[in-house]
C-alpha cells in the first residue's frame, strides 16, 4: 500500500481545508516513557499534518503507571494511596524536566484530582467506579503532558467514546473490560476539526450509558484508537509500538519468523486472537466495516516497513500467513453414546460450562464424543470451576480432562485449498500427541491442540517445515517481509567472503585435470579448529573422523590438539597410522565382539551402548575402562520429541537399563569413566549442549566412577541464506552454567561436520541441459554417487557456477546428476546463470560426509580428493 | 589430578582425621586414609565477623563437631575397618553421634554397596578439660536452611506468620535455591563448601561411593554459622515421615532420610546443647506434620509456584520452563505432584510442572513404587507410601482427574486390593508425635494447620 492520496501541497502554517482527512497515531506507555521518544512522536504528528491529514494522537500511560494505580486502588490506607500517587507526580516530574516541559495548568489539574480521590474514603458500593476512575488517571496524565510537548488540543476521550450497554456482564466486567460501539459520525469529525489540527487523547477510558469512567481493558488503548479511526473515518489508524509488527510467528520463540506487511482484517484478527499479542483482537472490528486501514509499526525504528491491515487481499497465490500459539489450554473431553442423535444433548452440556462460567473456544466432535478447548483464566486456575464442572458433567458422560496443552493454528486464507502443500507438517505432527484438530468453515485457519510441553520447540520446526514446502510463500515480498532475526538481532558477524573465491583461478584449473574432484582448504580447517578450542569449558576435543577421513585432515585435526573418535576397526587403523600418539575413543554401534577387542588392543578408551556386551562378553570387558553412551531421549524433561526419540532410534543404552548396567558393570569390575550421548545434529541453538551436559551430570551421580561427560557433537553450520552461524561465546557460557554445578566432571565434546564442512568443496562439471515444461535441468559430472547427502538427508548445498561467477543469476535450475535414480537430484530450484557445456560447478560445504560417503554406483568410480595447504 | 598415583582408599587401613582449622572465614577440615595424601575440605562463610570469648570457644568446638561429621563423605571411598581420631578427643555423647552418623547415616550406602560398616574408633588425643557449656547469649533470630523444595518454604512462611526474625540460608552453589531464597523476601546466607579433589580423584579409580547423610553435615555446618553470626535457632523443615525406615538390611533399618529423621534431630539438639553451646537451638519446625499436611499449606502459597523445585535429577540448574525444574521421572516429581493434586486445581497444577504425569502410562513403574505396589519404597526423599494411596484414592473420587491414565489404572487395579478404610486424606493432615520447636516460636505450628 502506498501512501494514501493526501491534500497535497499543504504547509503547515497554512489552515487544513474541511476535508482533510484524519490520521489516528496510538503510543503505547514504553512510547511516551522518555523524552527521546515523545521527540519521535513530535516528529511523526508534525510530520503527518505536514502531508496535510488532520492528526489525532491516542496516548497509554508511562510504563508501569498503570500498574501502581492499580495498586493504588486496592490499598486500604489512604497513607499508602497518598505515597503511590507521590511516586506518579515525580515520574511525571521527572520526564517533564527532560522534556524541558513547564508544569501546565491541564497537568495539574489531573495531578490534584487524583490526590483528591486517592483520599476518598468510598463506600463498598462505589469501590469499582471508585477504582476505575484511580487508574484512568495515567491516560489523562500522559495525555495532558503531551498536549504541552506536542502544542496539541487536549481532547477527553470519554466525552466522544461511549460503552455498551452489557446487561449480562458483571459490574466489574462492565467497568474495567467495557466495550465500544462505534460508527463513523460525520458531525463528530467537524467537531473535533474545530478543536485543532493535531489533536491528543487519551486510550484506555471512555465513558458508560450513565457518563461514568470505564476502562477497555490490557491493551485498551489500541482498541480506543481503532474506534477513534472508525469514528473519523481516518485515512488510516497507525499502532506505534516496539516491534515493527506482526511477525509469520511469535519471534521470541522463531526468530527466522518474517514480518508480514500486508494482511487482510479478517487474517489479522484470526492471528490476534490466536496468540499474537502485538494487537489487541477488539481493535480490528471497528475499523472493518468503514474500511479504515491499520498500520503497525516501531516507534524506536520507524524506518522500519511495519505491518499494513486493510481490506484487500494482495497476494499471488494463497500463502499459509502465520503460526500462531496460546499455550495453558484445557481441554475437556466427553465421551457418551447417549450423544447419539440425542436432540438437545450438547445444549445441556454447553449451559453447563455456561453456568461454571467457563468460556468454550475450540470443538472436536464425533459421533459419541466432544472434547472443546478453554482458554488460561483465573477461574480456570484458581477456583474450583472445572473440579465442579467434571463433576457435573460426570452425571451425562464420561469426562476427561486433558491439560496442559497448546493450541497451535496456522493462519492464512484459502486454507483448505494448501492442504497438499503440508505434507511434511503432519508427518511431524504425526510423533506427537494430537489431542485435537479444529478447522472452521471460515477457511482462514487450521488448529492442532498437543502437549504444552512438547509446543516451544513444534512451533519452530512446524514454521520451519511451512517455508520449506513452500505453503508458507516467504519469497512473495508483496506479503512477507524480512525475518525477525535479521531486523533486530545483533548483526552477524561478518564471516567475509568464503574461502573458495580467491581461489577461484587455481580451482578452475584444478577442474580441468577431473571432476568430480572434492578440494579441502585446510586454513580453514586450522580455523574452525582454533575456534573450538577457543572455548574454556570444554577439557577435551574429538574429532568424529567418520565425517572425513583424510589422511591431511587427521593430520591436521591431530596437530591441533584433537583425539580422534572411531566407530570402526578401519577409523581406528586409519588414525593410528596417521597419528599414533592421539587419544583415540571407540564408539561404534552394534558391532561385533571382534570390533571391540581390537579397540581394547589399540587402545582407545571404548563406548558401550547397550547391556549386550556386558552380558555376553564380560570375560572382553572384565577390568576394563569402558564408556557408556546413554539414551537421553525418553522422558528427560528437555527434549520434547520424547515419545517418539527413544525407541526410534537404534543408539545409546535407554536410562531404564542404566541400573541394570551398573550392576552387571560393578560385577565384572568395568569402571564406567565416560558418560556419552550424542542426539540429533546440524544444532543451531547454544542451549542444547547444555540441556544434554546437565541431564548427563544429574545421571553421573548415580554412576560414581565417572571421570568425563561427553555431549557428543552434532554444531550446526548455516545452510540457507539468513540463517545465523552458531554462537560459539554463548554455547561456553552455557556450558560453564552447567559446569560450575558439577566441577568434577571433564567435559568433552566430538564436533565432526563442523571441523571441515566450509572447508570443502565438491567441483563438478556441466553434461548437459534439459527444459522439460516449467523444468530446467542442469546436469552436472557429480551426482548422488560423489555427494549422497541431497538424495539421503535432503541435505542443502549452496552451488555456484565457477566459471561465471559474475553473471546474473537468471535461470532457475534443478541440478541434477548422471546416476539412473530419479533421486539424482543435487539441488532443486537454484537461481544461477545459464550454465554452457563445461562449466565449473562449485558445491559448497562437500567437505563432511562427501567423499566418505561416495560410492562406485552406476560404475561411474570414485571422485578425486585434493589438498590446499 | 592423575590418579595413577593414589592409592587405592578400599585398601587402606584406617580413616584418620588429621585436624581441622579456622581463619577468615574459612573453615579447613583435614582427612586421609592411611598415610596417602591430606584430603581438604574448605567451607566459606561470608562476611565473617570476629569472635571472641565464650562466643569464640563455642564457634572451635562447632567447628571440631563439623569436621568429625563432615569426614563421612571421605570415609564412605575407602569404607575402612578403622576411624582414627587424631586431633582431640570427643566427649562420650559427642562420639556417640558421630558413631552413629556413620552406622545410620550410611545404611543406605552399605547396603547398595553391599558393605559391613562396622568399625573400630580410635581416639589418640589426650583428653581435654571437661568444661561446663555456657550460654554464648545469642541472638534470637533463626536461620532457615532453603533447599529449592517446598518444605523450607512452608517453613519460611509459618516463621514469617509470627513475625520471627528468620534468615533464608544456603550451601552451595545452586541458582534455583538462590532464586527461591531471593522471593522469599528474607535477608539470604550462602555459605560455600568445596570437597577435596582427591574425592573425585579417588571416585575415578573406583572408590566406594553412594548416598551420604547430607542433613547432618549441613547441620554441623549451620551450628557454625549459628555462633559466627548470632543466631539462636536453626529451623529445618523436614517432616514426619522421614523417620520411615525405607527397609531393614542386615538386621538394620535403613533409613534414605535417616539424618532428616526424629532421632537425628533429638541426639543432634542434645550434642548442641549440651557440648556447644547452651542456648542454640536446633530442630525442625515440621516434625509432627506429614508430607501431605505440609503440601497441603504449600498450596496456599502460590508465589513459589514459579521457583520451587524437589527434582533431584534438575534441582542445580535454573531454567524458566516447567521442564527445566521439573524432570518428569524422579520419586520426587511423582511425589510432588500427587500430594499437590488433592489441594490445587488440576489447571494450576498443570501449569507448575508443564505436563500431567498421571495421565503418562510410562510413569507407571514410577507410581507403583511411590504407592508400594509390587516392591518396597524408592530411596528418596518421599513420603510414606500410605500418604500416596490416600492422595490417589482422593484424586480416583474426583472426576477430574479419574479418568487419567494412572488414576484409572489405580481405580481398577490397585484400588480394589486396598482397605478402604484406611485411604482417608483427613488423618494425614493432623499434627502428631513430638517436636523441638522452641516456645518463642511455637505460635508458627499454627499456621501449618
Amino acid at each position: 500500500m502506498g501512501q494514501p492520496a493526501l491534500c497535497s501541497i499543504v504547509s503547515t502554517d497554512s489552515p487544513l481545508p474541511a476535508t482533510a482527512p484524519w490520521i489516528v497515531l496510538k503510543f503505547g506507555g514504553t512510547s511516551v516513557s522518555t523524552a527521546a521518544r515523545w521527540a519521535t512522536i513530535r516528529a511523526l504528528a508534525h510530520g503527518r499534518r505536514a502531508e496535510g491529514a488532520r492528526v489525532l494522537v491516542v496516548v497509554s500511560a508511562l510504563s508501569g503507571i498503570t500498574d501502581l494505580l492499580k495498586a493504588a486502588s486496592q490499598e486500604d490506607d489512604v497513607g499508602a494511596r497518598l505515597v503511590i500517587a507521590e511516586q506518579i507526580e515525580a515520574r511525571h516530574v521527572e520526564l517533564a524536566h527532560c522534556l524541558e516541559l513547564p508544569q501546565s495548568a491541564q497537568w495539574r489539574t489531573h495531578m490534584d484530582a487524583l490526590r483528591h480521590i486517592v483520599q476518598m474514603e468510598t463506600a463498598p458500593a462505589d469501590l469499582i467506579p471508585w477504582q476505575a476512575s484511580v487508574m484512568a488517571h495515567g491516560e489523562l496524565l500522559s495525555s495532558a503532558m503531551g498536549a504541552d510537548w506536542l502544542h496539541a488540543a487536549w481532547l477527553d476521550a470519554r466525552s466522544v467514546l461511549r460503552a455498551s450497554d452489557q446487561p449480562n456482564q458483571s459490574e466489574r466486567m462492565q467497568r474495567f473490560s467495557a466495550l465500544l460501539e462505534t460508527q463513523p459520525d460525520p458531525r463528530a469529525a467537524v467537531e473535533l476539526a474545530g478543536l485543532g489540527e493535531i489533536l491528543i487523547t487519551q486510550g484506555f477510558i471512555a465513558r458508560d450509558v450513565h457518563g461514568g469512567t470505564v476502562l477497555l481493558g490490557r491493551g485498551g488503548s489500541d482498541t480506543s484508537a481503532a474506534h477513534f479511526g472508525a469514528l473519523l473515518r481516518a485515512a488510516r489508524v497507525e499502532i506505534w509500538t516496539d516491534v515493527a509488527g506482526m511477525f509469520s510467528a511469535n519471534p521470541r520463540l522463531v526468530p527466522d519468523a518474517r514480518l508480514l506487511r500486508r494482511l487482510d482484517y479478517e487474517e489479522a484478527q484470526e492471528i490476534a486472537t490466536t496468540g499474537a499479542k502485538v494487537l489487541h483482537a477488539r481493535c480490528l472490528a471497528p475499523l472493518r466495516g468503514p474500511r479504515v486501514p491499520l498500520w503497525i509499526k516501531d516507534t524506536e525504528r520507524p524506518q522500519l516497513a511495519g505491518t499494513e491491515i486493510g481490506a484487500e487481499a494482495v497476494e499471488a497465490s494463497p500463502s499459509i500467513k502465520a503460526l500462531s500459539m496460546r499455550k495453558g489450554i484445557t481441554l475437556v473431553s466427553m465421551e457418551s453414546i447417549g450423544m447419539w442423535q440425542q436432540v438437545g444433548f450438547l445444549a445441556d452440556v454447553f449451559a453447563q460450562f455456561k453456568r461454571h462460567g467457563l468460556s468454550v473456544d475450540l470443538i472436536g466432535s464425533a459421533e459419541t464424543n466432544v472434547t472443546v478447548s478453554l482458554d488460561s483464566s483465573e477461574n480456570l486456575l484458581d477456583s474450583d470451576a472445572l473440579a465442579t464442572l467434571a463433576a457435573d458433567l460426570a452425571q451425562v458422560c464420561r469426562v476427561k480432562v486433558i491439560a496442559p496443552c497448546a493450541a497451535i493454528t496456522l493462519v492464512g486464507r484459502g486454507m483448505r485449498g494448501m492442504l497438499h502443500r503440508l505434507q511434511a507438517l503432519l508427518a511431524e505432527l504425526g510423533g506427537q500427541r494430537v489431542h485435537l484438530i479444529s478447522q472452521s468453515s471460515n477457511n482462514l485457519n487450521l488448529t492442532f491442540v498437543t502437549d504444552e510441553s512438547a509446543a516451544d520447540a513444534l512451533l519452530g520446526r512446524m514454521h520451519d517445515l511451512l517455508l520449506q514446502s513452500g505453503a508458507l510463500r516467504a519469497d512473495d515480498g508483496s506479503i512477507f517481509g524480512p525475518s525477525w532475526r535479521a531486523l533486530y538481532a545483533a548483526p552477524m558477524a561478518d564471516t567475509g567472503s568464503p574461502w573458495w573465491r580467491a581461489q577461484r583461478v587455481s580451482l578452475l584449473r584444478s577442474a580441468e585435470q577431473g571432476t568430480p574432484k572434492y578440494v579441502y582448504h585446510l586454513p580453514t580447517i586450522r580455523e574452525r579448529a582454533s575456534a573450538l578450542r577457543g572455548m574454556s569449558a570444554v577439557d577435551r576435543w574429538y574429532y568424529a573422523l567418520k565425517a572425513n577421513s583424510h589422511s591431511a585432515v587427521l593430520r591436521e585435526l591431530a596437530r591441533a590438539g584433537f583425539g580422534l573418535e572411531c566407530v570402526s576397526p578401519g577409523e581406528l587403523a586409519e588414525a593410528s597410522a596417521v597419528a599414533p600418539e592421539t587419544p583415540r575413543l571407540f564408539t561404534p554401534n552394534f558391532a561385533p565382539r571382534d570390533d571391540y577387542a581390537a579397540a581394547f588392543d589399540a587402545g582407545a578408551l571404548v563406548c558401550v551402548d547397550s547391556l549386550f556386551p556386558l552380558q555376553k562378553w564380560g570375560d572382553l570387558l572384565a577390568g576394563r575402562e569402558i564408556g557408556l553412551r546413554v539414551d537421553l531421549g525418553v522422558g528427560v524433561g528437555h527434549h520434547e520429541k520424547v515419545r517418539t526419540g527413544g525407541s526410534g532410534s537404534k543408539f545409546g543404552l535407554p536410562l531404564a537399563d542404566l541400573p541394570a548396567f551398573l550392576a552387571g558393570a560393578r560385577r565384572i569390575g568395568a569402571r564406567i569413566t565416560l558418560l556419552h550421548a550424542h542426539l540429533g545434529s546440524g544444532v543451531l541453538d547454544a542451549a542444547h549442549w547444555a540441556g544434554v551436559y546437565v541431564q548427563l551430570a544429574s545421571l553421573a551421580e548415580h554412576v560414581g566412577t565417572l571421570r568425563a561427560l561427553d555431549v557428543g557433537g552434532g554444531l550446526g553450520l548455516p545452510q540457507r541464506e539468513g540463517e545465523w552461524p552458531l554462537d560459539l561465546a554463548a554455547l561456553d557460557a552455557a556450558l560453564w552454567d552447567v559446569k560450575r554445578a558439577y566441577p568434577q566432571f571433564e567435559l568433552w565434546m566430538e564436533p565432526g561436520r563442523y571441523l571441515v564442512a566450509e572447508a570443502g568443496v565438491l567441483l563438478a562439471r556441466v553434461t548437459q541441459v534439459k527444459d522439460k515444461d516449467a523444468y530446467h535441468y542442469l546436469g552436472i559430472d557429480a551426482g548422488m554417487h560423489s555427494l549422497l547427502r541431497p538424495a539421503l538427508y535432503g541435505a542443502h548445498h549452496r552451488m555456484v557456477n565457477l566459471s561465471r561467477i559474475d553473471a546474473a543469476a537468471d535461470s532457475l535450475y534443478q541440478v541434477v546428476g548422471p546416476i539412473c535414480e530419479s533421486g539424482d537430484v543435487l539441488g532443486t530450484d537454484r537461481r544461477m546463470p545459464a550454465g554452457e557445456e563445461g562449466d565449473v560447478i562449485l558445491i559448497e560445504h562437500a567437505g563432511a560426509y562427501g567423499a566418505v560417503m561416495a560410492s562406485e554406483y552406476n560404475r561411474r568410480g570414485l571422485p578425486a580428493q585434493e589438498i590446499l595447504e | 589430578m592423575n590418579s595413577a598415583s593414589l592409592p587405592d582408599p578400599r585398601r587402606a587401613r584406617t580413616f584418620r582425621f588429621i585436624g581441622c582449622g579456622y581463619e577468615a572465614g574459612e573453615a579447613r577440615l583435614r582427612y586421609a586414609f592411611d598415610d596417602g595424601p591430606e584430603m581438604v575440605e574448605c567451607v566459606v562463610f561470608p562476611d565473617a565477623p570476629r569472635l571472641q570469648g565464650s562466643a569464640k570457644a563455642a564457634f572451635d568446638r562447632a567447628i571440631q563437631l563439623l569436621h568429625w561429621i563432615a569426614g563421612v563423605s571421605y570415609y564412605k571411598a575407602g569404607a575402612v575397618g578403622r576411624l582414627a581420631i587424631e586431633n582431640a578427643r570427643p566427649e562420650p555423647g559427642v562420639l556417640a553421634l558421630i558413631q552413629s552418623v556413620y552406622r545410620h547415616g550410611l545404611a543406605e550406602f552399605a547396603y547398595r554397596n553391599n558393605l559391613d560398616l562396622r568399625a573400630e574408633w580410635s581416639v589418640s588425643a589426650p583428653s581435654g578439660m571437661a568444661m561446663a557449656v555456657p550460654e554464648v547469649g545469642l541472638s534470637a533470630r533463626t536461620l532457615v536452611p532453603i533447599g529449592g523444595g517446598k518444605d523450607s518454604l512452608v517453613a519460611v512462611e509459618a516463621l514469617r506468620s509470627v513475625g520471627a526474625e528468620a534468615t533464608a540460608t544456603w550451601i552451595g552453589d545452586s541458582p534455583l535455591i538462590a532464586t527461591c531464597a531471593a522471593r522469599t523476601g528474607l535477608p539470604t546466607l550462602n555459605i560455600r563448601r568445596t570437597l577435596a579433589p582427591e574425592l573425585f580423584a579417588y571416585n575415578r579409580m573406583g572408590a566406594w561411593n553412594g548416598h551420604v547423610p547430607v542433613t547432618a553435615i549441613n547441620s554441623a555446618i549451620l551450628v557454625c554459622a549459628s555462633l559466627l553470626y548470632g543466631y539462636d535457632s536453626i529451623a529445618f523443615a523436614n517432616e514426619r515421615s522421614a523417620s520411615s525406615a525405607t527397609l531393614e538390611y542386615d538386621g538394620q533399618l535403613v533409613n534414605h532420610q535417616w539424618s532428616k529423621g526424629a532421632g537425628f534431630e533429638r541426639d543432634f539438639a542434645a550434642v548442641v546443647r549440651e557440648s556447644i553451646a547452651k542456648d542454640l537451638r536446633y530442630f525442625s519446625l515440621l516434625r509432627c506434620w506429614s508430607e501431605l499436611a505440609v503440601t497441603r499449606a504449600f498450596a496456599r502459597l502460590p508465589q513459589y509456584f514459579d521457583v520451587f523445585s524437589s527434582c533431584n535429577r534438575n534441582f542445580r540448574i535454573l531454567g524458566s520452563r516447567p521442564v527445566d525444574r521439573w524432570c518428569g521421572q524422579c520419586p520426587k516429581c511423582h511425589f510432588v505432584f500427587l500430594a499437590l493434586a488433592p489441594f490445587l486445581p488440576k489447571p494450576r497444577l498443570l501449569s507448575i510442572f508443564g505436563r500431567n504425569l498421571l495421565d503418562d502410562e510410562a510413569l507407571a513403574p514410577g507410581f507403583d513404587a511411590l504407592l508400594e505396589y509390587r516392591g518396597h519404597k524408592p530411596f528418596e526423599c518421599v513420603g510414606e507410601g500410605a500418604e500416596a494411596r490416600a492422595a490417589m484414592a482422593e484424586l480416583a473420587d474426583r472426576p477430574e482427574w479419574r479418568e487419567d491414565a494412572l488414576v484409572a489404572r489405580f481405580r481398577s487395579e490397585i484400588l480394589p486390593q486396598l482397605d478402604a478404610a484406611s485411604l482417608g486424606i483427613g488423618p494425614w493432615l493432623e499434627p502428631q508425635g513430638e517436636h523441638g520447636v522452641p516456645e518463642r516460636l511455637a505460635g508458627a505450628l499454627r499456621w501449618l494447620t
